[in-house]
């Protein structure tokens, strides 16, 4: 106990601070152990409910495991035999089309709505509150609102369209749009917490200044609000496209992979598969290659958009 | 019906594995005062109650032994972690898929080849399951109760058009054209459901796959397609047809968006004159009109009337763990369970054919329509148990439906099995 209180007090104590660092980095004193005692059960949670699992996942992955009973040891068969499915290959243009959609259009309506909450509206908490809901909603349950949406309200509606009169959801062309649909509501909500944050670390003088200079509103935006809110882009732009890639819920609630097997994403598939498939080991050699695939994206990512961030 | 849950409750299933795993590690030492506790592992939903008068009955008669049921949302998940962790309860109720028979092959469960029970049930009922697979030489399950999955039709109906129940598939037709003409809709489609399309497939693709065709099939592994011996291109192109011109010509519009609940829902209220369904149907269209008369039979794909086959799966099978310490204690209750009287009255309960010899149905007019397909063992099982679990059958079936490309699901189906079969490799000794 008495070693916590001391912790709490070094680290309060904002002065001292950066003293002890560089004390710590000469050697004469060790850090409290109290930060010890908080690092240790998080790595080791994160080590047994994180990192262990993907090593079991990638270990299964050069095996024959069905998910039960005996198994052997395969080499690379697994992976090899991935690259010859066509349909694992379906899955990820499905997965790579939505994300990208989905992602553009998060982006660009939930910066516009950022923008919009950010001026000096009437009630704007109100409307901050307003459209943070979907994200507090289970993604369940707004899914089977949005299914009885499109397969029972939108064909009376729109009787008159034959794509909604016969329910989009069992349409092999277009049902991927409606999955976006839903996508697209509910993940603007976060996009937009991110947007409203980076619009804020904007100083409002340059703003002042810009309008005296003559500067029309359009102007200001993308010569002062777009460079600078650069880094927030970035890390939007980047979780919104992992997030798509990984689509799981959004499809099993509208059309659970169909009509045929047009709407599966690669994840539905490792589930599928691996889980009422008895393909355990070949699917996770599936997820271990989406893994990858989602990491070199979204470091290619960073480095494409960094580049461009305006630095302030 | 496997198919007919398949909606993925993942949160429902996740809480009751927690919940059954601890159960059943706390009922495994229950056994001081000399009564015998049994888990009774119970995977069906809607028999819970039924369930619960039989273990109260048998437990009146034999004081000695308790029994405890464990109810499990996506059981066949759930034996499966079990099972990998040595821990099988001591009597098991499963649906009689595909992958029962994996694990019925994997030799997890008791043998029963040497118990009298054997002998009162229904050899069809037991060829089925021998089908979907046994240890080599033993007799893994039970068969409880059957299904039957054949066209539903309302009596009424077909009274009204002086119509009789059509024994081969011309005479299919002709009842189909001639309900049109006086205009009534046939059928009512449910596509929205993928499923859905699946009863249908399996019944008219019940005839091309007799014998040993699946053998055959396993046999050619990764070289199925157009060229070998059987495979779907070659053997199944006909049923596809057929099935396709019950679809596109006698649906009701805009059976491409309806769901299976909005089709037992129409059925019941008398708008269409019959179902592509199966007997698991008639429990709902009842909860929406009691005083239907639905009747079933089976697909007439051929047009001999001889050839009718009815297809049927043990809807439950009964069977328990291969090492139970408690085997002389699961035995009694298994043979109380197969009891003439007991069956009888979970099988009138459930709407199900009692596998049992001599067990007489339920009166629902339904049941009674499929009576001679058991009495004559003309019954056949699900194809779909025959097909390996990761080939997305029923999603190419729907797509087929939707688009009517009889070559292309048929190749697809073709090159599905071939590349399952490639990244199948089995397990050597070692």
């Amino acid at each position: 106990m008495t070693t916590m209180t001391e912790a709490v007090r070094a680290s309060s104590t904002g002065g001292t601070v950066k003293k002890r660092a560089s004390r710590i980095r000469s050697g004469e004193k060790r850090p409290a152990a109290a930060f010890y005692w908080m690092v240790w059960p998080a790595v080791i949670a994160f080590a047994f409910f994180h990192t262990l699992p993907v090593l079991i996942g990638i270990f299964f992955s050069f095996t024959n495991y069905p998910g039960y009973g005996d198994w052997n040891f395969i080499g690379l068969s697994n992976y090899v035999n991935l690259f010859k499915d066509d349909r694992v290959l379906a899955a990820y243009g499905f997965s790579f089309l939505y994300a990208i959609v989905a992602t553009i259009l998060t982006n660009v309506i939930s910066l516009a709505i950022a923008l919009g909450l950010n001026a000096k509206i009437k009630a704007s908490n109100f409307w901050r509150g307003v459209y943070f809901v979907p994200y507090v909603l289970a993604i369940l349950v707004i899914g089977y609102v949005f299914q009885f949406f499109f397969s029972n309200s939108l064909p009376k509606i729109l009787s008159g369209i034959p794509l909604f009169a016969d329910n989009i959801l069992t349409n092999e062309t277009w049902a991927w749009t409606a999955i976006v649909g839903l996508g697209v509501w509910q993940a603007c909500a976060f996009s937009i917490i991110i947007y409203l944050s980076g619009l804020q670390t904007i100083p409002g003088e340059l703003y002042e200044a810009a309008s005296i200079d003559g500067a029309t509103p359009w102007r200001q935006f993308t010569s002062i609000t777009f460079p600078l809110i650069g880094a927030f882009l970035t890390i939007n732009i980047v979780l919104s496209l992992k997030g798509f890639l990984q689509v799981f819920d959004q499809v099993v609630a509208l059309t659970n992979g169909g009509p045929g097997t047009a709407t599966e994403s690669v994840t539905l598939l490792i589930f599928r598969g691996g889980f009422s498939g008895g393909e355990f080991a070949y699917q996770s050699a599936n997820a271990v290659v989406f893994f990858i695939v989602i990491t070199i994206v979204s470091l290619l990512q960073f480095r494409v958009l960094q580049r461009r961030e305006a630095d302030f | 019906m496997s198919s007919r849950t398949r909606s993925i409750r993942m949160a429902a299933a996740a809480v009751t594995a927690v919940g059954v795993i601890a159960a059943l590690s706390g009922c495994a030492s229950g056994s001081g005062s000399g009564v015998t506790t049994l888990n009774f592992f119970q995977f069906k939903g809607e028999a819970l109650e039924d369930f619960n008068k039989i273990i109260a009955d048998f437990e009146a008669e034999n004081p000695d032994i308790k029994v405890v049921q464990n109810q499990v949302a996506d059981a066949d998940t759930i034996i499966r972690t079990l099972l990998v962790k040595d821990k099988a309860p001591d009597v098991i109720t499963l649906n009689a898929n595909g992958g029962f028979g994996k694990l019925a092959q994997s030799g997890v469960f008791y043998d029963f080849s040497e118990e009298p029970v054997l002998q009162t049930i229904n050899p069809a009922v037991q060829d089925i399951l021998a089908n979907l697979g046994n240890k080599e030489g033993e007799v893994n399950g039970l068969g409880y109760v059957n299904n039957a999955n054949g066209v539903i039709y309302n009596q009424d109906i077909f009274e009204q058009q002086g119509l009789e129940v059509p024994e081969t598939w011309d005479e299919f037709i002709a009842v189909c054209d001639a309900l049109k003409d006086a205009g009534i809709t046939p059928f009512y489609g449910t596509l929205a459901d993928s499923w859905t399309g699946l009863p249908s497939f399996n019944a008219l693709g019940a005839y091309p796959s007799q014998g040993d065709f699946w053998d055959q099939m396993r046999a050619e592994g990764e070289n199925v397609g157009p060229d070998s011996e059987v495979s779907f291109q070659k053997d199944f192109p006909e049923a596809l047809d057929q099935q396709y011109e019950l679809y596109s010509n006698y649906m009701q519009e805009g059976y491409r968006g309806k769901t299976y609940d909005d089709g037992n829902a129409a059925f019941a209220n008398g708008e269409v004159a019959m179902l592509l369904q199966g007997i698991w149907a008639t429990n709902p269209i009842k909860q929406i009109n009691p005083d239907i008369r639905a009747g079933i039979f089976p697909y007439p794909a051929t047009n001999d009337p001889g050839d009718r086959l009815l297809v049927s799966g043990v809807d439950v099978v009964v069977t328990m763990g291969k090492n139970t310490p408690h085997k002389e204690e699961a035995m009694r209750f298994i043979d109380y369970m197969f009891e003439k009287g007991v069956i009888e009255d979970f099988a009138a309960s459930q709407n199900m054919v009692p596998s049992v010899e001599g067990a007489t149905l339920g009166d629902d007019p339904a049941l009674q329509s499929v009576k001679p397909y058991f009495d004559e063992g003309k019954i056949t099982g699900f194809i779909d148990h025959q097909i390996p679990p990761s080939i997305p059958l029923a999603a190419i079936i729907q797509q087929f439906l939707f688009n009517g490309d009889t070559d292309a699901a048929l190749a697809t189906l073709d090159s599905e099995w071939a590349k399952v079969a490639a990244r199948t490799i089995p397990v050597t000794g070692d």
